[in-house]
C-alpha cells in the first residue's frame, strides 16, 4: 500500500469520529477525535486495514492556564504517520486502554499515566513503570507546573 | 480421594543489581521447577528526565543533552533531533553533511552490533567470541576516533549540518578497517550457524513468530529475525539514505540463531553502504545557517537506531526553548516480547532471551551514567593511556 491509498482509507475510516483532521506535514493526518472514547474504535479499525503500528503515545501539558491535556497517539508504517489526538480534562484526565487490542501498549500506557495523570482505566498493572515506589501520589513531572520542590513537602 | 492443586509457585527476583546484565533492571520471573510461568519488569532505576530537561534548555542545548541519553547510540539521537529541527525551521543540510552523518551512523551500527555480538555470545556462554567480537568492535571504534575525536558521544552533527569532514586519509582508515571487519564478519557469521554447542543455546530459544512480533510491537534486528518486514532506512527513507539504498535483511525463525544472523549480515551490509558513501561522496558545504529562534510547529521524525525504530516528536512554540519533545526508545517497544517470550522458557535461557533484543537500559530509561574519580584531572593521549594499560598489567601479572 502507498502512502496516498494509506491516508485516503484513514480519513475515510475516522473523518466521522473526529471533529477536524488536518495535515501538519506531507504524510502526515491528524485526527482530532471528539471524543476519548472513541480512540479503541479508530485504533482497532487502523490495526484491521494494516494501517500502521501504535509506535508512541504522547502526552503534552499545553500550559498552565490551559484546562486540558492532549494525547496523541501515533500510528505509522512507511511514510505515513497516523495521529489521533484527544483532548482529557485536567481535573478528572481518563482514558480506555488500548492494551485488548494492542498488548505492546502496556509500557506507553503506564508512562503517560505516570507522567501526566492520565488515568488508564483497564490497564493491568498500573503500578509504576519508570518514577520510584516512593514517588508522592498526585505529582506528575511532566506537568508545566511540576517543580522540584514539590517531591520534598509533606504528602 | 478428592485431588488438592498444590500451589508450586515459586518467585526468582532477578535485580536490579545482577551480574545478567551490566545495567539496573528488575525482574520478577515465577516459575515451576526450571519452566517460567510469569514474569514481570520493572525499569526507571535510570531514568533521569531528559524530556522534562530539554524544555529547560534551548534548541542547541538540547542536542547535546539528547546526544547523551545513550553512549552506544548516541549520534543516532541527536540526528532524530537534527532532522525534526532541521524540518521545523524550513532548512535542509547540504549533501555531503547529509552522506556523513549516515556515514556515522553506519559505523555507530557496526559498533553497537559488535558490542551486542559480544554480550549476548557471554550470556550463551561462549566467551571465546565475546573477546573475539570486543577485539574487533576496537577497530571500528578506532576509525570514529580519528573521525570525530571520540570513542562515544561523536558529536558530529549540528543544527543544520555536521561538524567534521571526511579527507582521504581518513578514508583510507574506514576502507582499510572495514576490509579487515568483513573478513571476520564473515567468519563470525560460519561461527554462530554452525557452532554445535552455541547452536544448542540459540537454535529454537526464544522464539517469536512474524505475527507475535507484529503484534507486540517488536522492532529493529528483533522483529526482522522474525521476517517482519520493519526497517525506516528502507520503508521510509530519510537524509542521505535516499541516495544510498539499504537492502533489508530478514529470517524467519525468530529465535536466538536468526536475531545473531540478522545482527552479522546487518552489520556485513554496513560495510557495503559505507564503501558505497565514500565512493560516491558529494562535495560542498558542511553546513548551512540555522536560526536562533524555530517558529511554532510540531514534526514526527522516525529513524532507525541500531536496536530499531527511533521516534521523536517535537514541538515548538516559538520561542528558543523546545515546548515538548518526546523521545520512544527501540527497547522499550522489545521489552514487551521479552516479558512475553519469558513464559513457558528455562529459567537458564533468561539471560540471553532477554539479551537477545540488545536491551538499552540508558535508552528506555533515559538517563547518563557519570564516572567520577577524585583524583587530579590529566589529560591523556590515547597512546599514553595505551602505555599505561600495557604497563600496569605487565606489573601486576
Amino acid at each position: 500500500m502507498d502512502t496516498e491509498t494509506i491516508l485516503t482509507t484513514a480519513r475515510l475510516l475516522i473523518e466521522d469520529l473526529s471533529e477536524k483532521v488536518e495535515s501538519p506535514e506531507v504524510d502526515r493526518l491528524d485526527f482530532y477525535l471528539t471524543d476519548p472514547k472513541n480512540v479503541i474504535v479508530a485504533a482497532a479499525g487502523l490495526r484491521v486495514k494494516h494501517l500502521g503500528y501504535l509506535s508512541a503515545i504522547t502526552g503534552i501539558d499545553p500550559g498552565i492556564d490551559q484546562e486540558v491535556l492532549e494525547v496523541l497517539f501515533h500510528f505509522c508504517t512507511g511514510y505515513a504517520t497516523i495521529t489521533l489526538r484527544v483532548n482529557v480534562p485536567k481535573d478528572s484526565p481518563e482514558i480506555n486502554t488500548l492494551t485488548e487490542i494492542i498488548p505492546g501498549a502496556e509500557p506507553f500506557e503506564r508512562e503517560l499515566s505516570e507522567m501526566f495523570g492520565v488515568k488508564v482505566i483497564g490497564l493491568r498493572n498500573p503500578a509504576h513503570l519508570y518514577l520510584p515506589d516512593d514517588w508522592p501520589d498526585g505529582v506528575y513531572p511532566l506537568l508545566k507546573d511540576f517543580q522540584p520542590e514539590m517531591l520534598n513537602e509533606p504528602s | 480421594m478428592q485431588k488438592t492443586k498444590i500451589d508450586n509457585k515459586f518467585t526468582v527476583p532477578i535485580g536490579p543489581q545482577h551480574p545478567a546484565l551490566k545495567e539496573p533492571a528488575f525482574f520478577s520471573l515465577n516459575v515451576d521447577g526450571e519452566i517460567v510461568t510469569n514474569a514481570y519488569v520493572r525499569l526507571g532505576y535510570a531514568h533521569r528526565g531528559v524530556e522534562r530537561a530539554a524544555e529547560e534548555r534551548n534548541w542547541v542545548q538540547t542536542q547535546y543533552l539528547l546526544e547523551r541519553i545513550c553512549g552506544i547510540c548516541s549520534h543516532i539521537h541527536s540526528t532524530a533531533y537534527c532532522l525534526g529541527v532541521e524540518k521545523l525551521a524550513g532548512i535542509e543540510a547540504p549533501p555531503r553533511a547529509q552522506a556523513i552523518r549516515i556515514l556515522v551512523a553506519e559505523l555507530e551500527r557496526i559498533h553497537s552490533h559488535f558490542l551486542w555480538l559480544g554480550v549476548a555470545s557471554h550470556e550463551a556462554g561462549f566467551d571465546t567470541l565475546f573477546m573475539y567480537s570486543w577485539r574487533d568492535r576496537e577497530t571500528v571504534m578506532d576509525i570514529l576516533e580519528s573521525l570525530t575525536g571520540n570513542r562515544v558521544n561523536y558529536s558530529a552533527n549540528l543544527l543544520g549540518g555536521v561538524k567534521y569532514d571526511v579527507d582521504s586519509e581518513q578514508e583510507d582508515i574506514i576502507r582499510n578497517g572495514l576490509e579487515y571487519l568483513e573478513e571476520r564478519l564473515n567468519y563470525y557469521l560460519g561461527i554462530v550457524t554452525s557452532d554445535a554447542l552455541f547452536l544448542k543455546r540459540t537454535r529454537g530459544i526464544g522464539g517469536m513468530t512474524r505475527n507475535q512480533a507484529e503484534v507486540l510491537g517488536a522492532v529493529g534486528p528483533t522483529a526482522r529475525a522474525s521476517n517482519v518486514q520493519r526497517d525506516i532506512r528502507v520503508e521510509a527513507p530519510y537524509s542521505a539514505y535516499k541516495k544510498y539504498p539499504v537492502s533489508i535483511v530478514l529470517e524467519t525463525n525468530g529465535d536466538l540463531e536468526a536475531r545473531f544472523i540478522v545482527r552479522v549480515k546487518e552489520m556485513i551490509e554496513s560495510c557495503h553502504l559505507i564503501n558505497q558513501i565514500l565512493d560516491n561522496l558529494p562535495e560542498g558545504e558542511l553546513v548551512v545557517r540555522m536560526k536562533r529562534r524555530i517558529q511554532p510547529g510540531e514534526t514526527v521524525v522516525r529513524v532507525e537506531a541500531p536496536r530499531g525504530e527511533l521516534f521523536y516528536f517535537i514541538k515548538s512554540n516559538g520561542t528558543d526553548k523546545p515546548e515538548r519533545i518526546k523521545v520512544r526508545t527501540p527497547t522499550i517497544c522489545n521489552m514487551s516480547s521479552v516479558v512475553k517470550l519469558a513464559i513457558g522458557s528455562q529459567l537458564a535461557d533468561i539471560p540471553v532471551i532477554l539479551a537477545g533484543i540488545d536491551p538499552c537500559f540508558s535508552c528506555n530509561d533515559r538517563s547518563v551514567q557519570i564516572n567520577y574519580q577524585k583524583r587530579k584531572k590529566t589529560l591523556w593521549t590515547w597512546e599514553e593511556l595505551r602505555n599505561y594499560g600495557i604497563r600496569y598489567y605487565n606489573g601486576n601479572s
